[in-house]
Order: structure tokens, then sequence, then C-alpha cells
């Protein structure tokens, strides 16, 4: 009876689907039921530490302990929120990490796209040599200490072109980008040469025009890379109050939680939780951090996932 | 002789011809060129600091040499053989936790049969690979904090335990806390390349393996792994070649002093050494003993996989 019918209903295409779905197996509606559950358990363990963040961030200092659970905060307040924007160094980190990912990126685009769009002209002199003399810093490099030292010898310490300058070029994304502007069609390159554009402004009115989607990934990803960066800043620009960046702001309040003089590892006392502690600053500080992050995240999913298919495709 | 004057001359006009209609190019390489060479090959050059007794008075050049003291020095120093230790211990452990738990997490994800469920578990899964290392150890403080940690909330509700635990300054608990953080953050995203690859096999495959009455089971079995042999090969060799060097970020944002013994890795080992105690030499020589053993292994598993099946090979 079941063949019959999956035999009358295959002739029209729009029922085919349906005669699949009776068909399967009973294995395979456990096992499809069974990993329905476990995705919604994955995805339950990803949202509970944000949950839980903003929940926290949200809550009065005397309610947060591990004495309650609360799925929401049981009085709601912005104290929290309202202590990290009155601190000056808070706003100022804001800025600077607002800085470095707006100059960053684009000092980034613009040198790696020139280089990209470069190393598409297969007839250059010197191409190959260029392009592996661009290639072996993937396989080997200075490591942290000769690094520090170089930075230092080039006057960078405490210098806001060192979140910019070491950055500017990637080979990684140099590859990607030049994969895609090679499967731009060459004619429309020849004809504008032909009306006696020169190849700079061809670079510039056509082929980057013409590259935007790729343009995006690559920008997405150096704007993410550029506001979670913290390390070059606590190495190079140390005590820099001024040169302080979000990441390395929250890292920073983390260590003073963590460092507490009375108690050598930081294991702190149930007193000092109940009185004005600044653990919901700290989340406060947290969900600031990633906001912006959430914020483009719609973005970034779409053009990442796109990125790393064309890196993928290159093989 | 004078035919070769004049077939000097020619090919020197025919090159300087040549110079003038790619100076554009050149001159669009300028940046990167510039960049490469003074953020990375400069670097390296410091690199011989770990052949000489580095005084920062007297430059990497004016320094004197000492040969392989630093090098003696390490190799008969019990603390360099417990970071090293570490190093291989935690990458041995993350390649073994990540690298499976990835792959069975593609899997499941391609199997999801409903298009919006898959949607909803990708964007929610991908999320924390957006975030900095920082934010992720904030999230781990929070959840594990002995005086509002969600996990002492729980496990004392169910009661487990009795009294709120520090998971954070437990030497036993590192290593667990460092792995689940990381397949936290990472497994997610990680999985976009498989999927990718799955995306790229021929449906023929599966129609045919269908007619010859192959299970949902069978055709993940014999043809899904099979065709992401050589993106699981790529992938591999990469890790292989990282088992030296465990990444800076997520040590230093999940250890503290009481954690020291069993999670100082060798980055975190130099950082601290060579920035803290301004021991700039002996810490590069370990630094290049790093990356000289990741090199070795890269080429080292290339090479095997390359034996096994050209297309396995990265370079």
């Amino acid at each position: 009876m079941k063949c019959l019918n999956q035999y009358q209903t295959n002739k029209t295409g729009r029922k085919k689907n349906k005669t699949v779905r009776i068909k399967k197996a009973v294995s395979e509606r456990i096992f499809d039921s069974c990993n329905t559950i476990f995705m919604i358990l994955f995805c339950f363990t990803i949202l509970v530490p944000f949950w839980d963040m903003i929940v926290k961030s949200f809550s009065r200092p005397i309610d947060i302990s591990y004495t309650k659970l609360n799925l929401i905060p049981p009085v709601w307040t912005l104290e929290a929120y309202r202590y990290c924007f009155r601190d000056d160094a808070f706003v100022g980190a804001f800025g600077i990490s607002i800085l470095r990912t707006v100059f960053g990126t684009a000092i980034h685009l613009l040198c790696t796209c020139m280089a990209a769009y470069t190393l598409t002209r297969t007839e250059l002199p010197l191409r190959k040599t260029i392009t592996v003399y661009l290639l072996i810093p993937m396989f080997f490099s200075g490591g942290m200490i000769p690094t520090y030292i170089n930075m230092r010898n080039l006057h960078l310490l405490n210098n806001f072109l060192v979140y910019i300058l070491p950055g500017a070029f990637s080979i990684y994304n140099a590859i990607i980008l030049r994969n895609y502007f090679f499967s731009i069609d060459r004619t429309i390159e020849e004809a504008a040469s032909i009306d006696g554009a020169s190849s700079i402004r061809i670079f510039f009115t056509i082929i980057l025009p013409l590259s935007k989607p790729v343009l995006a990934t690559v920008m997405l990803w150096q704007m993410v890379g550029h506001w979670n960066s913290w390390f070059d800043n606590m190495i190079y620009c140390f005590n820099n109050d001024n040169l302080l960046t979000l990441q390395y702001y929250l890292r920073k309040l983390q260590e003073e939680l963590t460092r507490t003089p009375d108690t050598p590892y930081g294991l702190q006392t149930m007193e000092s939780a109940a009185n004005m502690s600044p653990d919901t600053v700290k989340a406060a500080t947290t969900v600031l951090v990633i906001l912006p992050i959430i914020l483009v995240y719609p973005f970034l999913q779409k053009y990442f996932v796109k990125g790393i298919m064309i890196g993928a495709v290159k093989g | 002789m004078t035919k070769k004057t004049v077939q000097k001359t020619g090919r020197h006009t025919r090159a300087s011809v040549r110079f003038r209609k790619y100076f554009p190019f050149y001159l669009l390489l300028l940046p990167a060129v510039t960049a490469v060479f003074v953020f990375n090959y400069l670097p390296m050059y410091g690199v011989v600091i770990a052949f000489k007794d580095f005084k920062m008075a007297r430059g990497i050049w004016g320094s004197d040499w000492v040969g392989m003291k630093h090098f003696r020095k390490i190799f008969s120093d019990p603390v360099f053989y417990s970071v090293l230790y570490n190093t291989i211990k935690i990458s041995v452990l993350t390649l073994v936790t990540s690298f499976p738990v990835t792959i069975l997490f593609a899997l499941l994800v391609n199997e999801i049969t409903r298009m919006r469920f898959k949607k909803v578990v990708q964007t929610i899964t991908y999320l924390p690979h957006f975030l900095s290392w920082v934010v992720v150890g904030a999230f781990a403080y929070q959840l594990l904090s002995p005086s509002y940690g969600l996990l002492n909330t729980v496990l004392i509700g169910l009661g487990i335990i009795d009294k709120p635990v520090y998971f954070m300054v437990q030497q036993n608990m590192f290593v667990p806390i460092y792995l689940l953080t990381n397949l936290w953050k990472s497994t997610g995203y990680s999985i976009v390349i498989y999927l990718a690859a799955i995306a790229g096999i021929d449906q023929g495959l599966y129609e045919a393996a269908t007619i010859d009455g192959a299970g949902r089971f069978q055709r993940v079995l014999y043809i899904t792994l099979p065709s992401l042999a050589p993106t699981i090969s790529t992938l591999l060799i990469l890790n292989i070649s990282s088992l030296v060097s465990v990444g800076f970020d997520p040590i230093f944002n999940l250890y503290n002093s009481a954690t020291y013994p069993v999670a100082d890795v060798i980055s975190t080992y130099v950082y601290r050494m060579g920035l803290g105690q301004a021991k700039y030499d002996i810490t590069t020589a370990i630094g290049l003993f790093q990356n000289v053993v990741g090199l070795i292994l890269v080429l080292t598993s290339n090479w095997l996989a390359r034996k096994a099946n050209p297309d396995y090979s990265i370079i």
C-alpha cells in the first residue's frame, strides 16, 4: 500500500517530500528527536552565561549571591551601568576602542587591498619573489620578546600607532581578496584602460566597487579583531591610561577582583560581596563590551561564513 | 665583446621600460612590503639575542655573543620542563577533545532536517567565537565564583556540595575548566569549514547510495566522512603544528597565581619572565625553541600527509 502510494505521488513533484517523510524508519525518527534535544541543550549552554551576566548587571549588589537563583533580577537597577559611565577611564577606553577599530580597519583594508590587487597581475616582474616574501612570516615569527624590543626601538611603546600599524597588512586576507579580484572579468579593466584610465584609477573606481561582498567580509573580520584585541594594549601601552582599550579595561577590572590584598588568591569573603561590590559593575562592563558585537552580529554571521567559504574554495 | 655590451644595454632598457610600466603596481605594494619588513622581518632579526647577553642600552647588535649559554640554562631548568609538559599536555588534550567533538557536531548539525531550526542553532552556537578571551574569562570567573557563581548555586541546590567552591583556584580543576571553556567558545564556529566541505559533496552520491539501499547512518559513514577526509587532514596538520604552542589568550585569561603550576604554558611563561622580569635573552631562546619545533612539526606532518595522499597536504 505504502509502495503504491509512493509510486503515485512520485509523479507529482510537490507531494514527493511527504512520502519520504512517511517512509522514515522509527530509528531515524528517534535519532531526529535526540538530535533536536541535544541541539536545544547545547544552545542553552551557550546562552546561560550571557543570561546570567545580563541578570547580574541589572541586579543590586546585595541580590547577587550563591544562595539565590535569580532568573530575572528581583529588583531592577541601572546603578551598575551608571557607575560605568561615571568612570572617566571607562568612557576614555570606549573612545580608544572605537578609534582603533575605525582607523585600524580603514588602514588595513587600504593596504591589504592594494597589495592583493597587485598580486593579481601575473605578468608583474618579481611577483613570485614578493609573494614568497609576504608568505614567510606565516611560518616563522620572531616571537613575543623580539617583537616587543622591535616596537621599543621603533618608539611605538605608549603610542596609539602601535594599535594600527602592525596590523596594516595580513597575507591571509590578501589571498582571499586576491582570489576574489581574480574572479572579476579582466575585459572590464582592459576596456577602461583603452579609455585611458590608469591602473590606480581602475583599482579605485572599478575593482573596489565590484568587490563589495568580500570587502565587507574582511572589514567585519578586522573590526571584530580590533574591538577584541587587548594583548597589544597590555604589553605595549602597559601603564598608559590615555591609551587604555575597553578589553584591557575589563581585564584590569577582573584582576582587581581576583587579587584583593588581604586574600592572596582573591578568595572573596561573604562580607565583601555584601558591601558595594564592583561585581555588578563588572557584569555591566562585560555586557557593554559585548554589546557592539551583538549589534553587528547579524552582518557578521552572514559575511563571516561567506568569507570562510571563499578561503576554503581556495584550496 | 661589443655584441655583449649591446645586448646588456638592450636588456637594461627593456627592464627599465618594464619597470616604468609596472611602477604604479610597485607603489601599491609598497605599504604592505614595508609593514611586513618592519613588523615581521625586523623581529626575526631580533631572534639573535637568544645567542647574546642582551643589554637594552647596548642594543641588539652591540650586545655580546654568548653562544648556546641560554639554551644550556633552559634545558637544565626544571621549571622549563614543567612548563613544556603543561604546554604539551594542554594542547594534546585540546586536540583530542575539540577535534572529534567539532566533527561530530558538524555531522549532527548537518542532519538537522528543519532549516529554520538549523539556522537558529548556527546563529546561537557561532556567537561565542566573536567574543574576546577577556570576555570569556569574565564569564568563567562569574559562573564559577564562590560568592555568587551560578554553578555553586545549582550544585548546592541539588545537594551535591554543601558549601561554595572556588573552582578557579583549584589546581585539579584548571585543565577541565580550560577544555570546557574552549569547547564552549570554539565548537560552534569551527563547524563552518566542515559544513562548507559537506555542501560541496556531489548530491548524486547520496542519491545513488539511497537507491542501493543505504540508510542515513551508512550515508554519513560511507559518503560524508570520506568526503571530509582532505579537510580533516588539513586541519589536523595545522593543529599538530601547534602542539608546542598553546595560545596565550585563553590561558592568560583563565589562570591565576594559584593555578600557575598546572596552567603555565610556554607563551605565558615567556610573557611573565620576559616582560615581567626583563629576562629578554633567555625568553627569546625559549620562544625560538618553540618556533623551531613548531616549524619542524608542520613540515613533518605535511610531508606525512603528502605521502599518504598528495591532496591532503597544505604546502
